[in-house]
């Protein structure tokens, strides 16, 4: 039952030996230690899905609940878990220059954390791995060396850093009010936790958390960052580690805030990110900076979901997480050759044919042109705001239908100015075989799922069911002991 | 042994790659037009009306999803299948080879029409909302795809056009998931029972909303600035498959969703002004005003395409006018105009892309005098614009006198005189369509010009018979426009083979358009019992005013036609739409620019720490209320 947590230890393992690979004897095992480790927790993920049943709660360490580090498996965590390392194996950093070692370290310190993210079971474990995360991060973001890199991530730090002190603020004041940082304990106090401190500590973590998830109002960074990075690293970011912020606070939300005035929280958030993301890539002029407000626009509509209650909501918010992950990081990869302005890349269909089509495919599921499961999550989410008819939930869906029609219009334009003649002036780079590789296998992925949307949506159906099954939570960690406090 | 239905999906879906392979070389296409053809009669042998539903059906996230042809849906399948055709013919022969010979793409042009084809085809076959939706978002899609191929001023247009049809779309989404929370069902049999009880507030936002999305396709105001550049500046065959179908896609689903699921008695609920005027008078009332007022902006047109892609617009006004009337004799007009409309306006595009393809241009200004040229396509383009202004004895003559007397039976009078404001347009438009093309001084560079091949020239007479012989045999379509009423629970309209019969007078176009070609025989027969002398004169003989002109001297100018009338009604052109539509666009710019502002500021963090008292203070509000 320790098996699970081998998948986050193996990478960071290998991030430390990593290093060690620069010289000597072990320099030709360096480049694919990073692969076979990542491999390798793919694999004891796979294993513990197929092994899997019922969710369960594993102990680090023998401390009992609700003291020490615990890791809590169920459908939710296994799927965010095994997302991680597929994920970073499509966008393994393989190039071979010198920076490498320290850029594919970085990658796996990443990835261990985010794993960790997926499966940890109390605040204290969620902020240590989200802020080694963060720190992976910083190092990826600046990797290159180049000014524009610097300044990004200066932006980045900063916000960042804010996020966290106001996080780990929030998280004090949790533990100040009920002496435990264990979410199934919390879970159990979640009443005393619904007063004004403790709703103002959730909006500490929503804005600590929300750093990494692109939420309003601490999404500054975004922009700027996709824009100046590497583009796997972006779509490893933009993909990936926004998704598993996201559902640390989705977890916080279900289990400790499980309240009307926090899911409205998360409501405006998303309504404010849907606009601010899509109307700014409405006049973006270059492909890195298009996919990034794209994507805030995107996690806008994530934010949306999660906030519907109950069962709708986390199948909804999963779904859009889903396709997002598989769609942006795509993007971003076909973004890695053509990334610069949208003029320069006319005709960039005649220079890379299957690009300019994978591309095609992805913006066409992005606008939810059925029976892309595109349209799947957008049905869900705003099936979801129909059946409640609040002002505000109307608000949202108008806000994400306009949302869309705007992303149509760029997209588009970008599509025609790839598909238009070619201007001889200009030579516009083909896309790199193994980004080509990447894209492709994510479009399998797409089009598998488009097919086989009924099966996915009954494994969905009893995630979402076991996910907001907080008995079963406090159950399965606690075991059958009361909540005392 | 699969269904007729079934075998028609097939076929259509298999003909898209087969489609992408032939094109490119004549026999190939030859296939693939007998492809089309092979599609129209497997769509003929379900003309009974009660074809069987499709075995393709499968249930998604809980909703059953199916298709089934109805009588309505037939309607507008036979007519799309045979514009597809009538297209793919056109450009099997040498407008095809001069089109690859310019770099367009052949492949495409024919799959895109077969892409269109299936995907209409699901749209009409729609059982539920969710195949609905399917088909009505890969029919504009499609479509992007036959106005992208010409490149150059048609990737503007095309680009206005994917907004608006995806906006259009969301609001057809937006109507759908309403429709399922209040309905708890997709399924349209569900709606349609629970429609009574539904209060009028969900009937309101479900009936406007997807009228309005159905609208912006169909082309009605205000969401018809993207059409008429969108159809025209697509290459020859696309442009007359999209001029005369496409659009109507929309008419059809207002009546599937108006009439058949919501159904008159209940949007009569929707009152505005109660007892005055409710949705239906309104929806009459933008119906007129798009009758009018697109028919105008065509007059002004001089570019032969836009002026017909204006009157597309302008038409799809009659026919939603015609449906909204909900009576026997109005929504029979406005059914049978689809398909009227249809004939005619394939004609008289295809008759304008063969006088581009011999030479060179549309340009009303740069044109003339082609009648002996190109006798074959004048004809074609005389019988298409008799069609088009409605007079006897074609067959927009029957549907538009359907829809007059409707609006005079129903009590409309004021609708009565907007309509034949827009009649005359119609006719001075296309009078000058026609005489500036074809009649008045040959240009001396089009001297040389040949009549069209018989690609071109054999769809076109065809359609000029299918439009003569419904003209004067209307109730050869009347019968399945009848089918159509009912399957959308309207009164079918007591037809006869000439025409409809009616308490207050009937129209019987056998007898009409036999007096009317026994007074051409008697007007022939005199002329030829006076010796019948005509004198063969060489068309560039000029002589006036006593002294002869070389060929080359213009004296007979056709530009700035209509000048008197323009002169006077120039003030009420005022391109207030299009003005809306460039302030609505700088608008959103602007906040756009606001929106990227927050993303360039010096300090982010300042944002991030104010949000985040804000958001505190918020929940420590929540909190204590």
């Amino acid at each position: 039952m320790t098996d699970v947590s081998l998948a986050v230890v193996l990478p960071l393992l290998g991030a430390f030996v990593l290093p060690l690979t620069r010289h000597g004897i072990l320099r030709s095992l360096g480049p694919v230690i990073g692969p076979i480790l990542l491999a390798a927790c793919a694999l004891i993920l796979f294993a513990a899905w197929s092994a899997y049943d019922v969710p369960y709660a594993v102990a680090l360490g023998s401390f009992a609940p609700p003291m020490g580090i615990t890791f809590y498996i169920d459908d939710l965590a296994l799927l965010f878990a095994l997302a991680v390392p597929l994920t970073t194996l499509v966008l393994w950093p393989g190039e071979s220059d010198p920076a490498a070692t320290g850029r594919q370290s970085l990658t796996l310190l990443l990835a261990g954390s985010l794993t960790g993210l997926a499966l940890s079971g109390d605040l204290f474990n969620v902020y240590v791995f989200y802020e080694l995360a963060a720190v992976a991060s910083y190092g990826l973001v600046v990797g290159d060396g180049r000014s524009p890199a610097y300044v990004a991530a200066f932006r980045y730090l900063m916000i960042s850093a804010l996020g966290s002190v106001v996080g780990l603020i929030g998280i004090a004041i949790i533990y100040f009010k009920t002496g435990t940082l264990n979410l199934a304990d919390l879970s159990t106090l979640s009443g005393e936790l619904a007063d004004p401190q403790g709703l103002a500590a959730f909006a500490m973590l929503v804005i600590g958390f929300g750093v990494k998830a692109e939420a309003f109002p601490v999404n500054g960074w975004v922009p700027e960052v996709y824009g100046a990075v590497g583009k796997r690293v972006a779509a490893l970011l933009a993909g990936l580690a926004s998704k598993l912020a996201v559902l640390v606070i989705v977890r916080i939300l279900i289990l400790v805030f499980p309240h009307d005035e926090t899911r409205q929280l998360l409501l405006v958030l998303g309504i404010l990110g849907v606009a601010v993301g899509e109307l700014a890539a409405w006049q973006a002029r270059d492909i890195p900076r298009m996919l990034a407000w794209s994507s805030i626009g995107q996690l806008g509509v994530v934010f949306v979901a999660f906030s519907l209650p109950g069962k709708a909501g986390v199948i909804a918010g999963v779904t859009v997480a889903m396709h997002h992950l598989v769609v942006k990081s795509a993007l971003f990869l076909l973004a890695d050759r053509w990334d610069r302005a949208i003029e320069s890349l006319k005709g960039a269909a005649s220079t890379s044919r299957i690009g300019a089509a994978l591309f095609v495919l992805f913006s066409l599921s992005l606008l939810g042109l059925p029976p892309l499961p595109g349209f799947w999550s957008k049905f869900l989410v705003l099936g979801g705001l129909a059946a409640s008819a609040s002002p505000l939930q109307l608000l949202a869906m108008g806000t994400i239908l306009a949302g869309t029609v705007i992303e149509g219009a760029y997209l588009l334009r970008v599509v025609v100015t790839f598909y238009a003649r070619p201007d001889a002036a200009v030579r516009v780079p083909g896309q790199r075989a193994g980004n080509l590789l990447g894209a492709g296998l994510f479009a399998l992925v797409l089009l598998t799922a488009a097919v086989m949307i009924n099966p996915l949506w009954q494994g969905l159906e009893v995630l979402a069911e076991r996910a907001v099954d907080t008995n079963g939570y406090q159950h399965t960690v606690l075991g059958d002991r009361e909540a005392g406090r | 042994m699969i269904g007729a239905l079934d075998s028609l999906f097939l076929l259509a879906l298999v003909a898209i790659p087969l489609s992408l392979l032939l094109a490119t070389s004549r026999w190939g296409r030859w296939l693939l037009v007998a492809g089309y053809v092979i599609q129209f009669g497997l769509l003929v042998t379900m003309v009974s009306g009660s074809s069987p539903p499709s075995a393709v059906s499968f249930s998604l996230l809980g909703n059953d999803v199916g298709w089934q042809l109805d009588p309505l849906g037939w309607l507008f399948a036979m007519i799309t299948v045979g514009a597809a055709g009538f297209a793919a013919a056109y450009a099997s022969g040498e407008w095809g080879e001069t089109h690859a010979a310019h770099g367009g793409s052949l492949r495409w042009l024919y799959g895109g029409l077969q892409i269109n084809v299936l995907a209409m085809l699901l749209l009409l076959s729609s059982a539920d909302f969710i195949s609905l939706f399917i088909g009505w978002e890969l029919t504009s899609w499609s479509g992007l795809i036959l106005m992208l191929l010409a490149g150059g001023e048609a990737i503007r247009a095309a680009l206005r056009y994917i907004v608006y049809a995806i906006a259009g779309g969301m609001a057809v989404f937006a109507a759908m998931l309403v429709t399922s929370a209040a309905v708890g069902s997709l399924q349209f049999d569900a709606v349609q029972a629970a429609v009574p009880s539904m209060s009028n507030g969900q009937l309101w936002a479900i009936a406007l909303l997807f009228i309005a999305g159905f609208s912006v396709k169909m082309g009605t105001m205000p969401f018809h600035l993207w059409q008429a550049p969108a159809y025209a500046f697509s290459p020859g065959p696309a442009s007359a498959f999209l001029g005369s179908i496409s659009a109507r896609m929309g008419m059809f689903a207002i009546a599937l969703v108006a009439f058949r699921l919501i159904g008159v008695t209940q949007l009569d609920r929707l009152a505005i002004v109660p007892d005055w005027f409710d949705l239906r008078d309104l929806l009459a009332w933008i119906a007129v005003f798009t009758a009018i007022l697109p028919t105008f902006v065509a007059m002004r047109q001089n570019d032969a395409r836009l002026l017909l892609g204006w009157h597309g617009v302008g038409q799809g006004g009659y026919m939603l006018l015609g449906l909204v009337m909900a009576d026997s004799l109005g929504s029979a007009g406005g059914l049978l105009h689809v398909f009227n409309h249809a004939s005619y306006q394939a004609i008289l595009l295809m008759a304008v892309f063969a006088v581009i393809h011999r030479t060179g241009t549309s340009d009303l200004n740069r044109l003339g005098g082609l009648v002996a040229r190109m006798p074959l396509s004048f004809l074609a383009m005389l019988i298409g614009i008799i069609g088009l202004a409605g007079l006897p004895p074609m067959n927009g003559f029957v549907s538009k006198w359907m829809i007059y007397r409707a609006l005079i039976i129903d009590g409309h009078p004021l609708l009565f005189v907007a309509t034949v404001v827009s009649t005359l347009g119609t006719v001075l438009s296309v009078y000058k369509l026609l005489h500036n093309t074809f009649l008045g001084q040959l240009r001396l560079e089009h001297e040389t010009v040949r009549e069209a091949p018989w690609s071109m020239t054999v769809p076109m007479l065809l359609l000029c018979v299918v439009v003569f012989v419904t003209g004067v045999a209307p109730g050869l379509v009347l019968q399945y426009v009848a089918a159509a009423q009912q399957a959308i629970g309207l009164e079918p309209v007591a037809f006869i083979l000439g025409g409809v019969e009616a308490g207050s007078g009937s129209l019987d176009m056998l007898w009409i358009s036999a007096i009317l070609f026994a007074g051409f025989g008697v007007g022939a027969v005199l002329f030829y019992l006076m010796g019948g002398r005509s004198r063969r004169v060489h068309q560039l003989d000029n002589y006036a005013g006593g002294h002869f002109l070389t060929a080359d001297v213009q004296y007979q100018y056709s530009d700035n036609f209509y000048a008197g009338l323009m002169h006077r009604i120039k003030p009420w052109y005022r391109d207030t739409f299009a003005w809306t539509e460039s302030a609505l666009v700088s608008v959103l710019g602007i906040v756009s620019s606001a929106a990227r502002g927050f993303f360039s500021q010096a300090n982010p963090a300042s944002w991030a720490l104010v949000g985040t008292t804000v958001l505190m203070t918020w929940m420590m509000w929540h909190a204590l209320a």
